[in-house]
């Protein structure tokens, strides 16, 4: 886990020095790109989750409470991370 | 663009589904491990490029410093609050509900973790609870998005270093990079020691 999360973070530090480096240079057309690899990584996102049968199995069992859980959990941090956001003036 | 991503998400959630119900163990590790990491990998050495070229953002991130790092922890307790919230609501164990939603979206963390402590039904609870995390920062962030700039963060909690990342940036724009990375970071490292400090409050 901790080796997955070092490998993203120098993926990221790599890619940020990669384009301070480069950033006098026109920018090339990286959208069809970035959107090409989104899909992939989605897809195996979809992937991962249709063959999970644990996860699967659980939903009906425990959605309506795991519903209630998330929305108020998302809730909260939206307003927390506003009023937070204005106390430290993020813009 | 959202459209797609939902699409692709349904397509392969089926393709998993039966690939690993017709038994092809081999593709199923295949394409939820490689591909996952090696996309990932490539969109984050992407997402990093653009956002260096980009001289407004690169200012931006400089001006705020130190005080994006206020965002995972305003999550980390609106996390927890609401969990409480959802438990006096449904009337069930204040403490487990708690330490459900402490997963901050990182469903195969929480799932076990929570399982080993409190008992495999809570276990699958956290486990559906923070999946639908993830899955409600990508299906709806169109949504989140009309919330601020920094609510897809918000709502993304641990995910947003990895899975909801791209999508993030991509309607928060380059300049979310960096604070939706450091929070999703922050977050994925506080989650395992706040599941176990809610846990030893039963």
């Amino acid at each position: 886990m901790l080796l997955y999360m070092l490998g993203l973070t120098a993926a990221l530090v790599v890619g940020i020095l990669v384009g301070l480096i480069l950033r006098n240079r026109k920018r090339a057309g990286l959208d069809k790109v970035t959107f090409a690899v989104i899909i992939v990584l989605i897809f195996s996102l979809g992937f991962s989750i249709g063959s999970n049968n644990e996860l699967l199995n659980a939903l009906p069992r425990v959605g309506v409470s795991a519903i209630v859980i998330t929305l108020l959990a998302i809730g909260f941090s939206v307003l927390f991370v506003r009023a937070a956001g204005k106390v430290v003036k993020l813009t | 663009m959202i459209k797609y991503v939902l699409l692709t998400l349904g397509v392969g959630a089926l393709a998993g589904y039966l690939s690993n119900n017709l038994g092809n163990k081999p593709i199923v590790s295949f394409i939820s491990d490689y591909a996952f990491n090696i996309s990932l990998l490539v969109l984050l050495f992407v997402m990093g490029a653009s956002f260096g070229v980009d001289k407004e953002s690169v200012a931006k991130i400089r001006r705020a410093g130190f005080r994006i790092l206020i965002v995972p922890f305003a999550v980390a307790l609106g996390s927890i609050l609401g969990g409480l919230v959802g438990g006096l609501i449904l009337g069930i164990d204040l403490v487990a509900s708690a330490a459900v939603s402490a997963g901050y979206g990182w469903y195969t963390l929480a799932g076990p973790l929570i399982g080993q402590l409190f008992g495999t039904e809570w276990g699958a609870l956290g486990f559906v609870a923070n999946f639908l995390r993830e899955l409600l920062t990508i299906t709806a962030i169109s949504f989140w998005v009309k919330l601020g700039k920094y609510a897809p963060i918000a709502c993304g909690g641990a995910t947003s270093m990895d899975t909801t990342l791209p999508i993030i940036v991509r309607y928060s724009g380059s300049e979310a990079l960096i604070t939706a990375f450091s929070s999703g970071f922050t977050l994925s490292m506080v989650a395992p020691f706040s599941i176990i400090a809610i846990a030893s409050l039963k």
